[in-house]
């Protein structure tokens, strides 16, 4: 068997190559960052299963419906910041949202890749080394 | 690999916005050039292009600095009699260079070349995050 066929792995394999496409399409953001009538592009987060559905987002009991909602958790912010602006250019990449996209990028990869090393970890820790 | 390609798209940009310091700075330079005959047109400011190319080989659209053209404004004129670059009335033009345009498309130049870095600098912790894997 090989090691790709493990579930996991192959899973998180998916996921790394997903953060080397963004991370080449924010790239590209950024270097034309000054270029007339370009617009960004951003990569559709990966859906796990099929059609699987959105969790729904945790909320507070209510033991009254007078009671306050709270905050729902849920949302990613990267979705509900979706508004962009046009400059008389044409061009609407904003470097403060690209940066943060990389940034965030940065971070998911390297969960993801300490995912994986510890994945190894455990394998290696199953054939007792 | 995906990573070299995010990091020559984004030197891409780099090389853009150095060639956009380079024209700026000749604008700066030039800001009190004026004709050497008599009369004669002086230093015309110019204004660096860009437009996004399709890289075959990388597969996305790369930036690149286009033509470099003249900026079609009025020169300023002044009153200067004694100078030898004045016309018969006694005018010399000026190039229409305007320091503080300049200074804020350096600071916008500056600021997109920023943001070019940081992208090679997080591409660059990545693929040490994807080495690290083999430490385990």
């Amino acid at each position: 068997m090989a090691i790709s066929d493990i579930p996991i792995l192959s899973m998180l394999r998916t996921r790394l190559q997903w953060h080397q496409q963004r991370q080449q399409l924010l790239a590209q953001n950024v270097a034309n960052a000054d270029t007339p009538n370009y617009r960004p592009l951003d990569l559709v987060e990966p859906k796990f299963g099929p059609g699987a559905p959105a969790l729904a987002p945790l909320q507070l009991a209510r033991s009254d419906p007078a009671h306050l909602v709270g905050f729902g958790g849920g949302g990613d912010p990267a979705s509900t910041h979706n508004q962009f602006q046009v400059r008389p250019a044409g061009n609407a990449v904003s470097l403060e949202d690209e940066m943060i996209k990389v940034a965030s990028n940065q971070m998911d990869y390297q969960a993801a890749t300490q995912l994986y090393t510890r994945s190894l970890g455990l394998l290696k820790m199953a054939v007792g080394k | 690999m995906d990573f070299l390609k995010s990091m020559a798209i984004a030197a891409s940009g780099l090389r853009a916005q150095a060639g956009r310091m380079r024209v700026i700075s000749e604008n700066i330079a030039n800001s009190d050039s004026v004709a050497s005959t008599p009369g004669g047109d002086p230093y015309r400011r110019r204004i660096p292009t860009f437009h996004s190319e399709l890289d075959r080989s990388l597969n996305a659209q790369v930036v690149a600095l286009g033509a470099v053209r003249n900026d079609t404004t009025d020169f300023r004129t002044k009153y200067e009699p004694g100078n030898p670059a004045a016309d018969a009335a006694g005018n010399v033009k000026y190039p229409n260079v305007n320091s503080l345009i300049e200074m804020t498309d350096m600071r916008d130049a500056q600021r997109s070349y920023e943001a070019n870095v940081n992208v090679i600098g997080s591409t660059r912790a990545m693929i040490q995050r994807t080495l690290d894997i083999l430490r385990g």
